[in-house]
């Protein structure tokens, strides 16, 4: 995508006087007001999934540490423990976990598709994309902001959910390399998201549609998804857990990249 | 809405014509093609998926349920077995299983909260609101067409996924009134997929767009179902309060899972209750001891203790079936009616 700059003129309406920086402020602020009504619900949101997280993490580690500690381990108030830990503690985290694993493509679906698609949708693209700042940076920069801010939240939520979740490996049989456990720690549900936005927003610039975009941005994350447990990840070139997070890292990003690309070239595209 | 008809009276006012139903369906087809196509469109594909990997998980427990569970009968042949079942057959099951979970949810959310939001969202309620059906009626027939079409729809697939689901219930240890299980077949899961429908349809009316609404539709379906659980214990239907040894009977292949057990307690020597630690003793020793000859009811039965169970058998299957979409379906109806309510004050 080599864009051809002649000197500013005010005929680039395509990319944008080259010449001028980019204006991150006044973005910043654009970004905000057009998507506030979803980043205050995600803040929300989080603020209290880390609440309860950290207070049923510190429950679960503490019924754990007692766990480990009983001697010997057949007598009756190890066996009670024992029944504790893999009930009550155990099913609520299974919830926890679940719910985490949801997050990503539920956040995405409502991020994703409106960055190009409401614009198109509301016609507002007709205003939007005729500013100085020019359609493609405009989308980038969007692209950009929200893209950083929900994989860093979804990056530290990640590491949260690992300390939670640790205890309950040994007991359950599960390992790091177990598919729901591997989703959701290092880099690979950090990953998820991203793609996952990147995803929604393609979707939303190729259907023009953003109800539409949502629902296929859910079918084809859950088609990803279970490709990649069932077959992909079998096929890794790599077998231990960082190379494998390293590896599923990667290719999400460059696919995450391709899918912004192809965004990008789709709002070029588009007469406004 | 008994319509008084008169001769038609040109120049008075007279009661509204009769709902020309055909050109209704024929609008409603019209404007939610995409959906009307893309729904079935879905359930087809997830349904030949589900025939083509169900047929084959049926295949491997019908070979399953012929091996002695016994661990001292048991063959190398039949622990590999049920270990490949386990492994190969469960994680996909419990994926489809989950999805299903989420299905009455995601067709009720893209389909309940565009249905008047849209109009408002766009403008057209404009045109759409003031032809002479009238609006309110025109309201009730999209909620009413789309509603039972998209519940036959769930009802249809639920029955399939029930029987998909079948193989599973025993080696997971659960049965057809696991919170789960109960949700995803009969006809409740039609009934949560209208409710999650006209939920939709209401809060789209409410807040007037369509994002926000199926947004929160998510979160109040979600809090609805999480309530329908908290109630089901609660059904006046007959519960069984009994010492059978309803664990001994799981042992027997085929026969998926016992019942659904609210609560289980142990009475000690001479019928007092039992204290937890002395039971917990017991349980202990048993876990512990690497021959289990007797079953644990009858080691406990040897130190006079006796497990008590208070349950619902499978036979209240259909009882709580009819209850729980019974009152789900008065729930459609309230919500559908305070739609309509918000359609006719509504200024257009």
């Amino acid at each position: 995508m080599t864009v051809f700059t002649p000197p500013a003129s005010g005929l680039n309406r395509d990319a944008g006087p080259e010449s001028r920086p980019v204006p991150w402020p006044g973005m910043l602020w654009v970004t905000w007001r057009q998507h506030r009504g979803l980043l205050i619900t995600v803040a929300v949101v989080s603020c209290a999934a880390v609440a309860g997280l950290v207070s049923a993490g510190l429950r679960i580690h503490r019924d754990y540490a007692q766990l480990t500690a009983c001697h010997p381990a057949a007598s009756a108030a190890c066996q009670s423990m024992s029944s504790f830990f893999n009930g009550t503690d155990w099913h609520q985290g299974q919830f926890v976990h679940v719910a985490v694993q949801a997050a990503p493509v539920l956040v995405a679906m409502f991020a994703g598709p409106p960055v190009v698609a409401r614009e198109l949708e509301a016609r507002t693209f007709h205003y939007a994309w005729t500013q100085g700042i020019g359609r493609v940076r405009w989308t980038a920069v969007k692209l950009a902001l929200l893209g950083s801010v929900l994989t860093v939240l979804a990056f530290a939520l990640s590491q949260l959910l690992t300390w939670f979740y640790t205890p309950f490996l040994s007991r359950q049989g599960l390992t790091v390399l177990t598919p729901t456990v591997f989703d959701t720690s290092g880099l690979s549900y950090a990953g998820w998201t991203l793609t996952a936005l990147c995803l929604g927003a393609f979707l939303g610039a190729l259907l023009r549609r953003t109800l539409a975009a949502m629902a296929v941005t859910l079918g084809v994350y859950v088609g990803l998804a279970a490709l990649t447990w069932f077959y992909l990840r079998s096929h890794y070139p790599v077998r231990t857990f960082w190379p494998m997070q390293l590896f599923e890292a990667g290719w999400l990003l460059t696919l995450s990249a391709a899918l912004v690309a192809a965004t990008i070239w789709l709002v070029r595209r588009y007469a406004a | 809405m008994s319509v008084l008809t008169l001769p038609a009276q040109p120049g008075q006012e007279t009661a509204p014509p009769p709902v020309p139903w055909r050109r209704m369906a024929w609008v409603n087809g019209r404007q939610h093609r995409a959906l009307l196509i893309s729904v079935p469109a879905v359930l087809a594909a997830v349904a030949v998926f589900l025939v083509v990997f169900g047929l084959k998980a049926h295949h491997d427990y019908a070979a399953l349920v012929n091996c002695p569970l016994d661990p001292g009968r048991q063959s190398g042949a039949c622990s590999k077995m049920f270990s490949n079942f386990n492994s190969d057959d469960w994680p996909l099951a419990n994926t489809f299983a989950i999805l299903v979970q989420l299905a009455p949810v995601l067709i009720g959310a893209f389909a309940g909260a565009p249905l008047l939001a849209r109009e408002l969202e766009t403008g057209t309620y404009r045109f759409a609101w003031t032809q002479g059906v009238g609006r309110e009626r025109l309201a009730i027939a999209k909620l009413v067409l789309l509603g039972v079409t998209l519940a036959i729809l769930a009802g249809a697939f639920g029955e399939l996924f029930s029987w998909f689901f079948q193989p599973f219930l025993w080696t997971e240890q659960m049965n057809r009134l696991t919170e789960t299980v109960f949700d995803a077949s009969g006809i409740v899961f039609p009934a949560f997929t209208l409710v999650a429908f006209v939920i939709g349809a209401f809060l789209g009316m409410l807040f007037r767009r369509v994002i926000p609404a199926l947004a929160a539709t998510l979160g109040v379906y979600l809090v609805l179902r999480l309530g329908a659980w908290a109630l089901r214990g609660q059904y006046p239907v007959t519960a069984v309060t009994g010492n059978a040894d309803l664990a001994g009977s799981y042992g027997t292949p085929g026969l998926p899972g016992y019942a659904w057990i609210l609560s289980t307690w142990f009475t000690g020597p001479g019928g007092k209750p039992a204290s937890r630690p002395a039971v917990n003793a017991i349980l202990g020793q048993y876990q512990g001891s690497p021959q289990q000859k007797l079953s644990l009811t009858s080691t406990l039965a040897r130190q006079g203790y006796t497990e008590w169970t208070r349950y619902i058998p499978l036979s209240r299957y259909w009882p709580m079936q009819f209850m729980e979409a019974g009152w789900l379906l008065v729930l459609a109806v309230a919500i559908g009616a305070a739609t309509v309510w918000l359609v006719r004050h509504r200024a257009a």
